[in-house]
């Protein structure tokens, strides 16, 4: 591994938003693609905007899953935040079911006078992508003032094993494979050592710095092996991201004409503190994630075969709610489970 | 009404800022005037879990945006 903190460079003071927090508003988003006419439909395509990722009929039942991702830094080693950005883009692939023939082209955009760090970022992506059994294909590299990275990505999956969030059923269980909190931790780790440093500390037991390398030990975890053990008992798939657990939990509530019922909230040991102390609205489910979990709905019945399963290929979940008849997302009597790796 | 400049901080420091002026606040409200666009959500969601009201007075087409936050007493009315 390359040694990332020799550069004078903190990756994150160039860009004023971190991570998935970069990412344009749900509304604005869906006035923008509303504006120039591109939500409905189109023949060529399975699914496409509205979903993690688009899915394209290639014959023999064979299914070409496309999608892109890219975004700030969330860390200033630049080789976790190549690692991160790699496992975030290959997450809206694996939330369709698709992990086979993983390709990722980099897209990768640096300041002029953070060139410095290129290799170690990319020397991350590639490490992340060899690690999900994937390839790096190729990419592009611009100059920018905020740095950028992540990555085109395909990958293939068959008709019948494509999941989509539009499938889901009211009566089934909604599982997260990743426990809930990088904004918060990232957060901390920004302001431990200024003018906040005591207020920081002081708001938690555990030491800020173990609870940002728990986060970043989540961010870099592909959600490759959760989908290989989940994809069978899944009914429907997304991943948890800038719009956080509830976002996603709408968006999965829309699309599939169901509502949500959250209940239980998996969050890293420390970081429900630290949301409390900047707002960030993880006790609500509000707190943007960054590389956070797939969110899957499972039938009843299929529901000890799927946690058996999760099990046995060491795979964190949670059960974290219901699909309901219902419309929109409620939270119901939520507990919070703290949780430590 | 007292004032804070938060414009040019970033998540989370303008919640702290905010924080440590609202626990010396002396006037009926403080106006907080900010440019980061997280931080909106984030300072309404906060000071409104802690007990205060917080009233928006930003300007549509304005790139910032203007909070003014009155703490309530345990009734929920304005102290």
């Amino acid at each position: 591994m390359p040694d990332a903190t020799e550069g004078p460079t903190e990756l994150t003071e160039y860009a004023e938003l971190h991570g998935c927090s970069c990412k344009l508003g749900r509304s604005e988003l869906d006035s923008l693609l509303t504006e120039v006419d591109i939500t409905t439909p189109q023949p060529e395509l399975i699914c496409g905007v509205g979903e993690d990722a688009s899915a394209r009929p290639i014959g023999d039942d064979q299914v070409l899953v496309s999608t892109i991702d890219f975004f700030t830094p969330i860390v200033d080693d630049p080789y976790q935040f190549g690692r991160i950005a790699a496992c975030n883009a290959a997450s809206d692939a694996f939330a369709m079911g698709a992990w086979t023939d993983l390709s990722l082209l980099v897209v990768l955009g640096l300041p002029r006078t953070a060139t410095d760090v290129a290799t170690a970022l990319l020397s991350g992506i590639i490490d992340a992508v060899d690690e999900m059994g994937g390839v790096v294909a190729g990419g592009h590299t611009i100059m920018n003032p905020w740095p950028i990275a992540g990555g085109a990505v395909t990958a293939t999956t068959t008709e019948s094993s494509l999941l989509q969030t539009t499938t889901a059923s009211p009566g089934e269980r909604l599982y997260l494979t990743k426990p809930l909190g990088t904004q918060p931790a990232m957060g901390g780790l920004r302001v431990k050592d200024g003018e906040f440093g005591e207020t920081v500390t002081d708001t938690t037991d555990r030491p800020i710095e173990t609870i940002g390398e728990e986060a970043l030990a989540w961010m870099t975890t592909p959600n490759r092996d959760a989908i290989e053990a989940a994809h069978e008992f899944v009914t429907a798939a997304t991943d948890v991201t800038g719009f956080g657990l509830l976002g996603q939990s709408k968006l999965l509530a829309e699309n599939a004409g169901v509502g949500v019922s959250l209940t239980h909230l998996p969050i890293i040991e420390g970081t429900l503190e630290l949301s409390r102390l900047f707002g960030y609205g993880l006790e609500s489910a509000e707190s943007a994630e960054t590389s956070g979990g797939l969110l899957l709905t499972v039938p009843e019945a299929e529901s000890s075969a799927f946690e058996a399963s999760l099990s046995a290929a060491d795979v964190f979940y949670r059960e974290v709610g219901t699909v309901t008849e219902g419309t929109g997302v409620e939270l119901r009597d939520l507990t919070f489970e703290a949780i430590s790796r | 009404m007292e004032r804070v400049d938060v414009r040019g901080e970033v998540c989370p420091r303008p919640a702290l800022i905010v924080r440590d002026r609202l626990a010396d606040l002396e006037a009926e409200a403080l106006l907080v005037e900010g440019d980061y666009p997280p931080a909106k959500g984030n300072l309404t969601r906060t000071c409104s879990k802690h007990g205060y009201e917080v009233e928006d007075r930003s300007e549509a087409g304005n790139d910032g945006f203007e909070l003014v936050i009155r703490p309530l007493d345990d009734e929920g009315d304005n102290a």
